[in-house]
């Protein structure tokens, strides 16, 4: 009973205690804040990787893909498993390819590097991670690719009129031929450069039926539309009246956007077609948003000769918990084709690593500030022994156990511990739900932003506070206050009762 | 002396303390036999080793040799815990410099030793009835108007009386009270002397005083003079004999 009583006692009247909490306290806070901002971080960056990227993807090697999607999609909603566990899947064609616009804020012609994707846009927003992050078509039931009225018009118009003179035309070879004028073609010029090649390196005919050229698509004069990502049609400007950052379409709706990309054929022959900007993609991922642009599955399909043919099948699942085994199966059933099959997170597995391994070590770290507490506890503790050496012996003539008294001070490590990651928690917690107002406050008193929005993913700095994790650190705090003060509570079980009584 | 079996008896104790080269013998072979219901009086030079004796006597320390026997029980060489038990039920310790607990109130610091005895679980049950001891015990002190004051807004007299109250709150068997009154002026020093004599008197209390204050030897029943490591007993209590000793 005495212990509790004196614990209580030496806490409220000892000053140098409060130092101790406050170390503890200050070390709890920090390593919660720091780990709830890294959490939210990586909750972030998962959600938005996961975002854009479906929960399973089934991918060909190299930029032919594999053959027959439609037929693949078949041979997985056969099996009972997988129909029961998958909720929707899409085909789609991932391939580079070289983009030209018109730049219209600098009015000059631009050519980057993109990454051309064919989709088909309702299955595609089916799976999820794309209808959401379209700029103007997020919210319509059905987003398409259609491309304005006018330019339909115009272009239908114009179809008309070639139609029409193609038929003035063959009206006019018949009337030549009939009157005897028509010129014999010249045979085309037999040219198999394929045959000879393939004859000169010994290669083998493909397993898979080559891949026929296909008739150019009915509309091939109405151009197709194109969702380009957001950061290649706009650009940063720095307003100079409020000196705020404002996005300025450089690519707007409407405007054409020529993308060239290679055949799959055994030859890579560049191919090339012109697009019309229908839309912008923007899911906060500047890896997607600097990069994508989305076209028609169909037409990509044709325009690179990969009939019949995708590079990815992307699948959604009902329960993405069932992802590993919904992986396995999925190998099973595609044992014998080439295709590489991940979920979401084994295909960033390296990224995800790598916040993983960051964090880890910076909690190390952290705890070391803790431990720190920890020297000070024993420093300030020690201090407190000697001081109280007569108390001690006192208590030892009264008929106190040396383990009693060594109770007294391991309780009152454990009381500062408690105290200190009581009200470290709460700073803590203080501190990371009010992260943002705090960054605003200090960039308001320094003139300079801690965080930038603009140079990350996100426009605010996420949190993410784990309960678990914060009974971790304060355990890990109190078991720490409680080691550090196993010393000098030995000691002061250890000290001898007539020294102790003899002691000035 | 007093033809029954002593309460307390010790036999030859020796201690020697050990600094580097030079060893200090304080006590030499004491042989000193304490009766139930007896107030005796230690005297002795400064440094003559009275309170190292009262420390081996209340089990603080431990002979380098000789025995202790409490009611014919050997004590001085028990376990750690029942000498603790022994210092807090049987033995109740005063000192010169009163050696109170200085962050707790009087009352606290009489309730000390009971609380050292009880577990928090029993404590709670008892509160009231060993909290109703205590203030009986500080009534009978004089110092029921000072409950809830710190010891350092206390005098000394009055703090003595505390530690006096404190040591008698677990009911001991016998008092060890070393130099109680030797921070005291006459007053307070007669204050105190009238209430151990009264405790003795009344309570049938036991008394081990060790004192330098000859005077306050005549209110005692014996005393015994600590000399050269030994245990002399003067045939009469005669302070001028005592400055010339053989
Ligand atoms: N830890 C120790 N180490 C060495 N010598 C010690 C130690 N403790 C006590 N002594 C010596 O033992 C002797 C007896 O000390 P003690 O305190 O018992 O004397 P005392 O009779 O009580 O004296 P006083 O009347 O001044 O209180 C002294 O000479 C003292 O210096
Ligand atoms: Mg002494």
């Amino acid at each position: 009973m005495y212990k509790l009583l004196l614990c209580w006692r030496y806490l409220k009247t000892r000053y140098l205690a409060i130092a101790c909490i406050i170390s503890v306290m200050l070390g709890v806070a920090t390593l919660i804040v720091v780990n709830s901002v890294m959490n939210g971080f990586s909750t972030k960056l998962k959600t938005l990787l996961h975002g854009v990227l479906s929960d399973i993807v089934l991918e060909g090697h190299g930029m032919e893909g594999f053959h027959d999607p439609l037929g693949k999609i078949r041979r997985i909603r056969k099996d009972a498993y997988l129909d029961a566990q998958i909720d929707s899947l899409a085909i789609t064609i991932d391939a580079f390819a070289m983009a030209q616009f018109h730049n219209v804020v600098t009015n000059e012609t631009a050519t980057r590097p993109v990454r051309v994707m064919g989709i088909e846009m309702k299955s595609r927003s089916q799976v999820g991670g794309f209808k959401e992050h379209l700029d103007l078509q997020k919210n319509s039931a059905e987003p398409s690719f259609a491309i304005p009225k006018e330019i339909q018009d115009y272009f239908e118009a114009v179809e008309e009129q070639i139609r029409k003179d193609r038929e003035r035309e063959r009206q006019d070879a018949h009337l030549e031929a009939a009157f005897g004028l028509l010129q014999i073609p010249k045979a085309a010029p037999d040219n198999d450069i394929d045959k000879v090649m393939r004859e000169f390196f010994h290669a083998k005919p493909a397993v898979e039926p080559a891949p026929r050229p296909m008739p150019v698509p009915h509309k091939v004069r109405v151009p197709q539309g194109a969702v380009v990502g957001h950061l290649i049609a706009h650009m940063k400007w720095k307003d100079p009246n409020n000196k705020e950052f404002v996005d300025l379409p450089t690519i707007r709706v409407g405007d054409r956007i020529d993308l060239t990309t290679v055949s799959t054929s055994h030859r890579l022959e560049p191919k090339y077609d012109s697009f019309v900007v229908v839309d912008y993609f923007k899911s906060g991922m500047s890896e997607y948003d600097a990069n994508a642009v989305f076209v028609p599955l169909e037409h990509l399909q044709a325009m690179r000769g990969m009939d019949n043919r995708a590079s990815n099948i992307l699948i959604k699942l009902k329960d993405y918990n069932e992802a590993d085994k919904v992986v396995q199966r999925l190998a099973e059933i595609f044992e014998h084709d080439r295709l590489g099959i991940f979920t979401w997170e084994q295909k960033q597995g390296p990224l995800l690593k790598a916040i993983e391994i960051e964090k880890s070590i910076l909690n190390i770290l952290l705890f070391m500030i803790i431990a720190v507490a920890g020297f000070g506890i024993l420093a300030i503790f020690s201090m407190i022994v000697s001081e109280k050496t007569r108390d001690i012996g006192i208590l030892k003539a009264l008929g106190a156990s040396s383990g009693g008294v060594m109770k007294i001070f391991l309780t009152y490590g454990l009381l500062l511990g408690v105290v200190g990651a009581f009200f470290g928690t709460i700073l803590g917690l203080t501190i990371t739900w009010n992260i943002n107002g705090i960054e605003a406050l200090i960039a308001m008193l320094t003139g300079s932003r801690v965080f930038d929005g603009s140079v990350y993913y996100f426009k605010e700095i996420p949190t993410d506070v784990q309960p678990m994790g914060v009974l971790i650190v304060n355990l890990g705090a109190i078991a720490i206050a409680v080691v550090f003060s196993i010393l000098p509570a030995l000691r002061a079980a250890l000290l001898h009762p007539v020294q102790a009584l003899r002691y000035e | 002396m007093h033809g029954t079996t002593p309460l307390l008896c010790a036999l030859n104790l020796k201690k020697t303390y050990v600094k580097f080269a030079n060893r200090i013998e304080v006590l030499r072979g004491i042989d000193l036999d304490v009766a139930e219901g007896e107030f005796l009086s230690v005297i002795g030079n400064s440094g003559s080793g009275k309170s190292t004796m009262l420390h081996l006597l209340g089990t603080l320390d431990k002979p380098d040799e000789g025995t202790i026997h409490l009611e014919g029980r050997r004590i001085d060489n028990l376990p750690a815990e029942q000498r603790d038990a022994l210092r807090n039920r049987t033995f109740g310790l005063i000192f010169q410099f009163y050696h109170l607990l200085p962050e707790l109130s009087t009352l606290e610091n009489v309730l000390m030793p009971a609380m050292i005895t009880h577990s928090v679980w029993s404590w709670w049950l008892n509160r009231r009835a060993l909290k109703k001891q205590a203030l009986e015990m500080l009534d009978r002190v004089g110092l029921s108007h000072r409950l809830n004051h710190k010891p350092r807004e206390l005098s000394g007299g009055e703090m003595q009386r505390a530690a006096i109250a404190r040591a008698l709150i677990n009911r001991p068997r016998v008092l060890l009270a070393d130099e109680p009154t030797g921070n005291l002026d006459a007053a307070n020093g007669q204050h105190v002397m009238k209430l151990l004599r009264d405790l003795n008197q009344h309570d049938g209390l036991t008394i081990v005083m060790v004192t330098h204050n000859l005077e306050l030897v005549h209110d005692t029943d014996r005393v015994v003079r600590l000399f050269d490591g030994r245990v002399e007993t003067p045939e009469m209590i005669l302070p001028p004999t005592f400055a010339t000793t053989p």
